[in-house]
């Protein structure tokens, strides 16, 4: 027999239920179920077309981890997310205490940082690659004036710092935002009393500003280094994987296995593979940070 | 992160779809005299959706009720919507660009028992263990140079090179005339120029290339390192730009086209492109040379245009068989799509341009039609060939010998066997 008290918790647990149910679905329909059938086609040779990929086993990770081309992949998208972490995390702190403040000149240079954000990364890497192609705005500016071209994108070490470098103009907008939304939380009580106690502002800025801002520094790294991991669409429009491959990051590899190769098996377990290496460094970094903010905190 | 996560598993996606959708055994079914037959095409400047909505009113039009429903890629193009349409269990009844392999022959229609695929271009190259399943509109030459006229004739070349040394000697003199003497690019123009090259004299010394790569009796780089180390010895001597892996293919065509550089090799599509920027010199082509000592013109490497396969999925088979039936035999389709793509087709020259003359003509004088890199048919390598072959051969430019390029294909062949 129901008491009063047993129908309102059942009550509370179909409100909770219907609640969290959909977002619980979703979460499920659209990460649990993808994971779990990436994992599986790992383990086939499914091509695309099939109707039948016969289990393989582990053959697609042991191929993998004889393949020079995805390991090369695997230390380019590694490089471009470790040097672009930093670049983003710099800049966007550098650009952020310059335009951190009310006033109108400042509100139009954060619409022009955080506008490269907006535009779509494909246009963007056309974009550049108008302006740092062998005949493009700049080299065509260079030989104008009688000097060789630069071989922005055609040198294999060039490729790669051109492709840091637009990656980062493109992203560090929502870096500037997140330092600037961070900047309004530091505490005007300790900015005045350094500055009565006399302390200059690079003091000022690496003893109460840096501090403060900890938190929004580790979801700065945190975020960057995820959307780093799985750099792809810039790949295609500005250096298509090239020159001679140089350029391929993993998830470009995984896209060129899977249907240009047609080894979408062999694509899914490259797919796994970078899902672990992302959660591992991301959860590494975030812990290594919240030490630092417990430090800060204490 | 959890961001990161579903990006990583998109993939798995459409793997899900497929499935949920329970594979693609489904021989599809008859369909009525009317309704929806949806087709996948490739899109291009030349072939924007518009054109093929245009193309096919006159079917539409000469059987009521008919609705010829134009697809775009939704991917980066065909060969990657495809598997997605298929995993979603939404394929197409026609799909355009395509050829048939052993992964695909699968899920398409064989179309042996249909008589008119016997008068339609390379039907029997591109035939898989004698069964057609793909059918074309013409043919694209592939092994074909523009040149310049105005630069040879500076530089004191009276007529094109019939071989390979002669074609570096007349690269030597357009050098010393002031021009760049070979236009490549980066993208996938470095190794399909190569390829385009070697298809003459490969096909010339080893008839039976194909077969023998795929025997082991022959190797790719055995058989393509005296081209690759003549085209080490061109990217030395600066015959071509050390810096060309920066242009893609549009600011290579624009810099041959205004006379920077003197020689293009390129398939028969570009005619169309070279006409309408309207150069200002006088644009010749010729076939690509050989070998010395090899006859001249030697093989032409060709390749089927406009391909189009019947999905065995189709509800609609009869009237995607008949859709397919007008496109590659009707006279006005055909005649439409060869000349919006620069494609050629015997008995269509009437309303060919003088390039597209010269190349109907080295097309003509050719003694054989060869298959090309990929290939198709009984003529195949592994797929990805292509592409891998790209990379080796740019990865001259950055700093590999020969012998590297020719070690690493290779080794890429081996791992696919």
């Amino acid at each position: 027999m129901s008491t009063p008290a047993a129908a309102a918790r059942l009550r509370d647990r179909l409100t909770t239920a219907s609640m969290v149910g959909p977002a619980l679905l979703l979460f499920v329909v659209m990460l649990v179920v993808p994971v779990g059938l990436s994992i599986y086609l790992s383990l086939t040779d499914w091509n695309g077309y099939s109707a039948n990929p016969a289990i393989v086993g582990l053959q697609n990770y042991l191929d993998l981890a004889r393949s020079e081309e995805a390991i090369r992949a695997g230390w380019v998208t590694l490089l471009i997310a470790a040097v672009g972490t930093v670049l983003l995390s710099v800049l966007g702190l550098g650009f952020a205490l310059l335009v951190n403040g009310a006033s109108r000149l400042n509100a139009f240079f954060r619409v022009v940082l955080f506008y490269p954000h907006v535009l779509s990364a494909l246009v963007v890497g056309f974009l550049w690659s108008a302006v740092l192609g062998t005949s493009g705005v700049v080299n065509g500016f260079l030989t104008s004036k009688g000097a060789e071209v630069l071989p922005f994108l055609s040198n294999p070490n060039w490729a790669l710092a051109s492709l840091i470098g637009v990656l980062v103009w493109a992203g560090f907008g929502v870096n500037v935002v997140l330092y600037l939304a961070g900047l309004q939380t530091v505490s005007r009580d300790l900015l005045e009393a350094a500055r009565i106690d006399g302390a200059s502002p690079r003091q000022t800025f690496l003893n109460v500003t840096l501090p403060a801002l900890a938190p929004v520094v580790t979801v700065n790294l945190v975020l960057s280094l995820v959307t780093l991991l799985k750099t792809y669409d810039l790949v295609v429009s500005l250096t298509g994987g090239g020159p001679a491959g140089s350029t391929q990051t993993a998830a470009y590899l995984i896209l060129w296995d899977s249907f240009h190769n047609n080894a979408l098996g062999f694509g899914s377990a490259q797919s796994v593979v970078l899902m672990l290496v992302t959660a591992g460094l991301a959860l590494t970094v975030a812990r290594l940070r919240s030490r630092v903010d417990q430090g800060v905190k204490a | 992160m959890a961001r990161s996560i579903g990006a990583l598993a998109a993939i798995a996606i459409l793997v899900g779809a497929a499935g949920c959708g329970g594979g693609f055994s489904d021989e599809g079914s008859a369909g009525g005299p009317t309704g929806e037959v949806r087709m996948l095409v490739n899109i291009t400047p030349n072939l924007t959706k518009g054109y093929w909505e245009e193309l096919v009113k006159p079917f539409e039009e000469a059987n009521p009720g008919v609705d010829v429903k134009i697809e775009a890629p939704t991917g980066q193009g065909v060969k990657d919507t495809l598997p997605q349409l298929l995993a979603a269990g939404n394929a197409p009844d026609v799909v355009e660009t395509l050829m048939a392999d052993k992964t695909l022959a699968p899920q398409m229609l064989e179309l042996t028992d249909q008589a008119w695929t016997k008068d339609t271009p390379l039907v029997e190259q591109a035939a898989l263990d004698s069964k057609v399943y793909t059918v074309g509109v013409g043919q694209q030459a592939q092994s074909l140079v523009f040149y310049n006229k105005e630069a040879f004739a500076k530089a004191g070349i009276s007529e094109p090179p019939k071989n390979l040394d002669e074609l570096t000697a007349a690269m030597g003199k357009l050098k010393t005339a002031g021009y760049l003497p070979l236009q490549t690019a980066g993208d996938y123009v470095t190794g399909l120029q190569l390829l385009q090259l070697s298809d003459p004299s490969i096909a010339t010394k080893h008839p039976d290339w194909y077969q023998q790569v795929n025997s082991k009796q022959l190797s790719v780089g055995q058989t393509m390192l005296p081209l690759l180390q003549r085209y080490e010895s061109w990217i030395e001597n600066g015959y071509v730009d050390k810096n060309a892996l920066g242009l893609d293919d549009v600011n290579a065509q624009t810099s041959f086209l205004t006379g920077k550089s003197a020689m293009y090799i390129m398939g028969s599509w570009f005619v169309r492109t070279a006409e309408s920027q309207k150069p200002t010199f006088d644009l010749g082509v010729f076939a690509a040379p050989t070998e010395a000592g090899q006859p001249y013109p030697g093989p032409q490497g060709v390749t089927m245009a406009a391909p189009y396969m019947v999905l065995k999925s189709t509800k609609q088979r009869d009237l995607a068989v008949k859709l397919v039936e007008w496109l590659v035999s009707d006279q006005e389709a055909v005649q439409s799509q060869l000349a919006q793509d620069g494609n050629f087709r015997k008995g269509f020259t009437d309303k060919l341009t003088p390039l597209g003359k010269q190349v109907q003509d080295i097309l003509d004088q050719a003694p054989k039609h060869v298959a090309q890199g990929e290939g198709y048919g009984a003529n195949t390598l592994p797929q990805g060939f292509n592409g891998e072959w790209n990379k080796a051969v740019q990865s001259l430019y950055t700093g590999k010998s020969a012998p590297d390029v020719a070690k690493r294909i290779d080794s890429w062949m081996g791992s696919k066997s």
